[in-house]
């Protein structure tokens, strides 16, 4: 016999509140018996593959969020979540194609960039113009430009690589294309188009692909790194760049920013710590909790330039989930990351390396909002590596 | 100005909307009504979803007196995507008219000739597109749809194939094909390219209408529902989608449902042909057959391809309605306009008696039924069936049987059918209500005795029967009524645990379909449900309406089976369309019934012989009334003058003074029948096959 109907609009609200809270155990103790004769509403099965996924059961979820994108094909905002749920799992074949929908939900259809020229399809096009856009952050920016190259070498067609301001300069230097182009500039005659997120699609991104050739992509200017040489040689020991709020905008930022107070067990003797945040977080730098000495650099950091080069002065990065950690990979840079219980999809799950950057080493939340443990571990580590320095 | 045109669409081009929208308005404040500068706006608001406005920039782009043929060409597809189909043409043709080798403009004016029905047009624009663009997927996919339309289906697969071949990931064309395949009753591979289809192309409409009809069409009814559901998931006022789900709640007897869904696709687009046509489905279904015919008559003004069923449907309830004559030149009228329509051409041969060999309409249906005639599987079945009724008229077994084996052996291969799976049913069923259950003491439910039901083989003569009861005035004739049916399904795991139900869950069943009857049948005393297939149900009606009397028509087995096989059901009759299986249900049909006979009460319990209704009409009548606790009235030997609704198969019989022409009617087909006698275990006439001869 089945529970008693419910009024799913009214509970809704508190149910997403409480897997804000990252209290999937009573969540999914509450829908269970809802869904004990073994059918009910799509969105209900949904909370609960939500529920699975905030306690880490993510290949549990991915059969119930599998059977609801098969019962309605059309809700594309049921089939983005699977793609992050099988990028998250590690299948890249399947989680690619259904990633394709990313433009496809309420808030993102305006958002895409309708290029009318057709989007290229992977085969080799010799003589043509391919254009090459990027979208949405500076993180999958610089994560996902290693592929240009790849493009290029695959289409044998002349690449405009169209990339965003900030991140034009670095992106400038790296091998792979025939031009840069500036986001909102004209770009020169095109032939096809293709979003830099939807390359792993159409190219067939495998897991064994990573990181690919070469590593280091990118590269710092000479002349930055020598002012930054500078000004970080007066402070002693192991010099560390460290970071710890991410956009507030984005949508995961509750779960993956923290304060700088948190960090304050990485305040060890033959350390150096540098602040190098952006954004409202930048100030707490300037007034540390007691005991924990930071010398803030954000003031002086005026684009990722200086970011590339201050990581290429340090010893380390140790920093949550934000752009710098994929700039400090692609520049094959040492970097230490904080992830939550319930990571992007890009850091996959239950390992402490990351096949897109071989000199990056993740600290993972051992439970929701763990940040206490997970510093721990940092610090320990890092007592560890200064012992060896 | 002309570098900011320029730079307008370059930006357009790179998919920078905000900067071409700035060089645009910059254009349009110099030179309002500059018509490169609202073509561009139109496009970029095409592009981002809003039609209206995209159709109002054009409109006023194309006031220009120096307009390019390209811009009427986009209006033209923008007017037809928006339904305006008179003002795409008008559109499209002054497009071809000004550039007459502006190839968009003849894809556009061809497809929107299609979507008007001017199909030999449509054709002479489509194939002009597809040979100056042999490499274009996009014009093979519309010259098929053209060709497809016209029921030249062959042509039309070898064109989804053409463009399939030069474009693999093309959505739309494997979803044509999927619609055409559907027609041509190769139901699994339609379905594989529909949902093909939705896989490159999840919010493609087609493709999940074509999958559900695709699936109504094999009979799997709640997985059409499931394909409208999707489709409504992300489209909810899609009038297809409604369409398909009225159709199948239709097919599954959720008549209420089934009328919401059809008034929400009326409501949406009242002039759409399909849901108008699909309302007077629903109405008709329900019994509401005058606002069932307005709904058919406002269907056939439509465009399109709606008005062609519509009438077909109009005349077939004309005839279910007994208005002979009205049918008879409905389907005249019909077949004038539309001479390939083929359920026209059933009908007509089923109200029709042929006499002679050289009848212009056994021509036409034979030329029809030609390799080069109707391809739609569903119409090649249709006339077989008529064709076979005309040669038995003439008295020609052999020939009537080539049509009658090849039709039902079309018919036979749409869906699946378990022979086995349904005899262990109806076993179960004897099981469950077995004597000790139905020994058990009975609930009272006040008024039971006002339920009369008429059940037995379909083809036995339960439509004659329900006729004769209906012409009492004191009785109302319901027809065939799903809802015991419905009652055995809601949540009782049915046969077994119905059969054990405590007396007052009984009586609350007996009571909800006496309510639900009862707002139907008026101010008469009694009310006849008809529903042949009640058998499986005698049991457990007499546990929650034991006032209810149950009559069962019999009928010769052979003659029964005769009438089954050469006749092609509206509704599902599966076990109907091959002789073993045929014969194989009539004894499971036999074993159930000689159980109801042991264990309901005797004075619930009443059964009639067809052939002897008919030897001795004023007899029966008398007995039957007598067990119903009737009085004599003799408006029950006229039944044939009593005019009421009839949905059955038998449609054209009862209307009939009674002849004994259907008894031992199968005599003369015993060569043909072999499997069917073998499985009732029947020998030919005293043991030998019997010559065919002619019917006088």
């Amino acid at each position: 016999m089945n529970a008693a109907p419910i009024n799913l609009a009214a509970v809704e609200p508190q149910l997403r509140a409480l897997l804000a809270a990252g209290r999937g155990a009573e969540v999914e103790a509450w829908i269970k018996p809802h869904l004990a004769g073994g059918s009910g509403p799509a969105p209900l099965w949904l909370l609960l593959a939500h529920a699975l996924r905030v306690q880490g059961r993510a290949a549990e979820s991915l059969p119930i969020q599998q059977m609801v994108a098969d019962q309605m094909p059309g809700d594309l905002a049921v089939r983005f979540d699977l793609a992050e749920t099988r990028l998250l799992l590690g299948d890249f074949e399947r989680g690619w194609r259904e990633y394709a929908f990313r433009y496809s939900l309420p808030h993102t259809s305006r958002i895409e960039r309708k290029v009318q020229k057709p989007r290229w399809d992977g085969r080799p096009i010799p003589g043509k113009t391919l254009l090459i856009h990027d979208e949405q952050g500076y993180g999958d920016t610089f994560q996902f430009m290693r592929m240009v190259a790849w493009a290029k070498a695959r289409s044998q067609a002349r690449v405009v690589f169209d990339v965003n301001r900030e991140t034009a300069g670095l992106a400038s230097r790296m091998q792979g294309h025939d031009a840069i182009t500036l986001r909102g500039d004209l770009p020169p005659a095109f032939d096809f188009h293709c979003e830099l997120m939807s390359l792993p699609m159409i190219m067939g991104l495998k897991l064994a692909d990573l990181p690919g050739e070469p590593v280091p992509y990118l590269q710092a200017l000479p002349e930055r790194r020598a002012l930054w040489r500078e000004r970080l040689a007066p402070y002693p020991g192991m010099k560390v760049a460290f970071l710890w709020a991410g956009r507030p905008s984005h949508p995961n930022d509750g779960n993956r920013s923290m304060t700088l107070e948190m960090l304050k067990p990485l305040a060890q003797a033959g350390v150096s710590l540098f602040s190098i945040q952006k954004g409202p977080a930048e100030a707490q730098a300037l007034t540390p909790p007691p005991g924990m000495p930071v010398v803030s650099l954000s003031a002086d950091i005026r684009d990722f330039e200086d970011t590339a080069a201050i990581l290429c002065e340090v010893d380390l990065l140790i920093s949550i989930d934000s752009s710098p950690v994929h700039l400090a990979g692609a520049l094959g840079r040492p970097a230490w990351v904080l992830l939550p219980f319930l990571p992007d999809w890009r850091w996959l799950l239950n390992r402490d390396d990351t096949p897109w950057y071989p000199s990056t080493r993740l600290f993972r939340q051992r439970e929701w909002g763990g940040w206490g443990e997970t510093v721990e571990r940092v610090a320990a580590a890092l007592a560890e590596a200064g012992q060896r320095l | 100005m002309e570098q900011a045109l320029g730079q307008a669409q370059a930006h357009w081009n790179a998919g920078h909307a905000d900067q071409a929208e700035r060089l645009c308005q910059h254009v349009l404040a110099l030179w309002p009504g500059q018509s490169d500068a609202l073509h561009l706006m139109g496009l970029m608001a095409h592009a981002y979803g809003n039609l209206d406005l995209a159709i109002d920039h054009l409109r006023k782009a194309c006031l220009a007196p120096r307009v390019p043929a390209a811009f009427l060409s986009n209006l033209a597809e923008m007017c037809r995507q928006k339904g305006l189909l008179e003002e795409a043409e008008r559109a499209a043709r002054r497009a071809v008219t000004l550039e007459n080798t502006l190839v968009a403009g003849w894809n556009n004016l061809g497809i929107i000739l299609q979507e008007a029905g001017k199909l030999e047009e449509s054709l002479h624009c489509l194939q002009r597109v597809a040979a100056l663009q042999p490499g274009s997927p996009e014009a093979h996919n519309n010259l098929g749809n053209t060709l497809k339309r016209m029921g030249r289906l062959a042509e039309a697969r070898r064109c989804y194939e053409a463009a399939l071949a030069l474009a693999p990931a093309y959505a739309e064309a494997f979803s044509n094909r999927a619609n055409l395949l559907t027609e041509l009753g190769v139901l699994d591979e339609a379905l594989a390219d529909a949902r093909r289809a939705i896989d490159i192309n999840p919010r493609l409409a087609d493709a999940y209408i074509n999958a559900g009809a695709a699936e109504l069409a094999a009979g799997r009814y709640e997985q059409a529902l499931r394909w409208a559901d999707a489709l409504a998931n992300f489209a909810p006022l899609h009038v297809g989608a409604m369409v398909v789900k009225a159709k199948a709640l239709s097919y599954l007897h959720r008549l209420d449902e089934a009328l919401v869904e059809v008034r929400r696709a009326v409501a949406s687009l009242p002039d759409n042909g399909e849901a108008q046509n699909a309302l007077g489905e629903v109405l008709q279904a329900r019994g509401n057959t005058a606002e069932a015919l307005a709904a058919f008559e406002r269907s056939a003004l439509a465009l399109g391809f709606a008005p062609e069923k519509a009438l077909l449907n109009r005349a077939s309830l004309l005839m279910e309605l007994g208005e002979r004559d009205k049918a008879e030149q409905a389907f005249d009228a019909l077949l004038a306009r539309f001479p390939r329509a083929a359920g026209a051409w059933f009908n007509f041969s089923d109200l029709h008696r042929f006499t002679a060999p050289d009848d212009p309409a056994l021509a036409a249906m034979e030329a029809l039924l030609a390799p080069d005639g109707v391809q739609v599987l569903s119409d090649r079945i249709a006339l077989g069936f008529a064709l076979a009724k005309a040669w038995m008229d003439l008295g020609e077994p052999e020939r009537a049987f080539a049509y009658l084996d090849e039709a039902n052996r079309s018919k036979r291969a749409t869906f699946s059918y378990d022979s086995a799976a349904t005899d262990q049913w109806m076993a179960s069923i004897a099981t469950a209500f077995s004597a000790e259950a139905m020994a058990r003491p009975r609930a009272e439910v006040a008024g039971s005795e006002a339920a009369l039901f008429v059940l037995g083989m379909p083809r036995s003569g339960t439509s004659l029967v329900e006729q004769i009861l209906a012409s009492h005035p004191q009785v109302f004739g319901a027809g065939e009524l799903a809802d015991i049916h419905h009652l055995t399904q809601c949540g009782l795991s049915y046969p077994a645990g119905a059969s054990q139900l405590p007396l007052e869950t009984e009586a609350a069943l007996g009571r909800r379909y006496l309510e639900s009857l009862r707002t139907r049948a008026g101010s008469h005393a009694y009310m006849v449900d008809k529903m042949p297939s009640n058998f499986f149900h005698a049991g457990f009606i007499n546990r929650i309406l034991p006032g209810a009397r149950i009559i069962h028509v019999r009928r010769n087995p052979v003659d029964t089976c005769l009438s089954c096989y050469s006749k092609l059901f509206t509704r599902e009759q599966l076990f109907a369309y091959d002789q073993t299986e045929l014969g194989l249900f009539y004894r499971a049909y036999e074993r159930l019934m000689a159980h109801w006979r042991a264990v309901l009460p005797a004075d619930r319990f009443f059964e009639i012989e067809y052939e002897e209704l008919v030897a001795d009409l004023e007899g029966c009548v008398r007995r039957l009334l007598a067990f119903c606790g009737l009085a004599w009235s003799p408006a029950c030997l006229d039944f044939h003058q009593t005019r009421r609704l009839v949905r059955t198969a038998s449609v054209n019989q009862v209307r009939q003074p009674l002849f004994n022409s259907s008894v031992g009617r199968w005599k003369p087909y015993a060569r043909q029948l072999g499997p069917l006698l073998a499985a009732l275990g029947v020998e030919g006439v005293e043991g030998k096959p019997v010559e065919a001869s002619r019917i006088a």
